[in-house]
């Protein structure tokens, strides 16, 4: 793109709508990673806690849940390191608080159900995720989005209360691959 | 009688540097040329002028060991870019 002062009207509009489509498209892109990631972090904590307390029998493993963000969180400072800088419309903002935000409220209330106050912690959190994956997909206007959050969220909230112990893990497997195809899917939707 | 089109904005690649930062909270250099396709030279000249009429706001500071430079649009640059649709808009009429 080079300097040119002969532009027609036509032109003008046709800059400024390609530049900002394609704007979007990357800054879009850019954020169907971290779906990747997290979705593939969550499916693989959730198969070895399922596992570990399938083969000793003892719920103690879930203790291990908390070790996500610690593993979770340098990957992405990882990926961030070695990408360029890719910068945040509000779009991709509300997208990121949405699912930061989801993980305050899971990792909160999985804290206060083992240390203070027993809850339902799956289906909280399951019906918690459901919805961070439907509210992305109504930001990124995306029909297959929406419905796989409303079937997570609410199908999961059903499941959560008919499984019965370890087998609860396999819900967030389901989450963790809904995260992985929802990257995949950003990832077509705006290449 | 059409509005005058703003010229510091009715150049390809000013206006492509300004549909971008009026989209994002900031933007920066790498990122700018690459998504313009522009060369490092014009891309620097053009900020440059962009930044001397205070449409955009250029800060620049190092990443690590690498040098950075940060771009944003200013509310007059904001306002200058929606004149500048606005314009565009009753040529079209």
């Amino acid at each position: 793109m080079e300097l040119n002062n002969e532009l027609t009207a036509q032109d003008s509009l046709r800059v400024i709508t390609e530049t900002l489509n394609n704007n979007r498209r990357a800054i879009l892109r850019n954020g169907a990673k971290y779906f990747l990631l997290w979705g593939a972090v969550l499916t693989v904590f959730s198969l070895v806690i399922y596992e570990l307390w399938h083969c000793t029998g003892n719920p103690v493993w879930n203790m291990l849940w908390f070790a996500m963000p610690i593993v979770g969180y340098p990957l992405a400072a990882i990926l961030r390191k070695h990408e360029t800088v890719v910068p945040k419309n509000i779009l991709g903002s509300l997208i990121g608080q949405t699912w930061a935000l989801y993980g305050v409220f899971a990792v909160t209330i999985a804290a206060i159900a083992v240390f203070f106050v027993p809850m339902h912690i799956t289906l909280l959190i399951v019906v918690l995720m459901g919805f961070a994956e439907a509210v992305s997909g109504l930001l990124l206007k995306n029909w297959p989005i929406i419905a796989a959050g409303i079937i997570l969220g609410i199908g999961g909230a059903v499941a959560a209360m008919l499984l019965k112990t370890e087998a609860q893990m396999l819900l967030f497997t389901f989450g963790g691959i809904l995260l992985m195809v929802t990257g995949l899917i950003v990832n077509r939707q705006y290449k | 009688m059409f509005p005058k089109l703003d010229p510091l904005l009715h150049s390809e690649l000013r206006l492509a540097v300004m549909s971008i930062l009026a989209s994002v909270e900031s933007a920066d250099f790498t990122y700018l040329k690459a998504q313009t396709g522009a060369t490092a030279g014009n891309l620097s000249v053009q900020i440059d002028k962009l930044a001397a009429a205070d449409y955009i706001s250029v800060e620049k500071g190092f990443k690590g060991k690498m040098p950075c430079t940060t771009c944003r649009i200013t509310p007059t640059g904001l306002e200058a870019f929606e004149n500048y649709v606005k314009a565009l808009q009753e040529y079209l009429r």
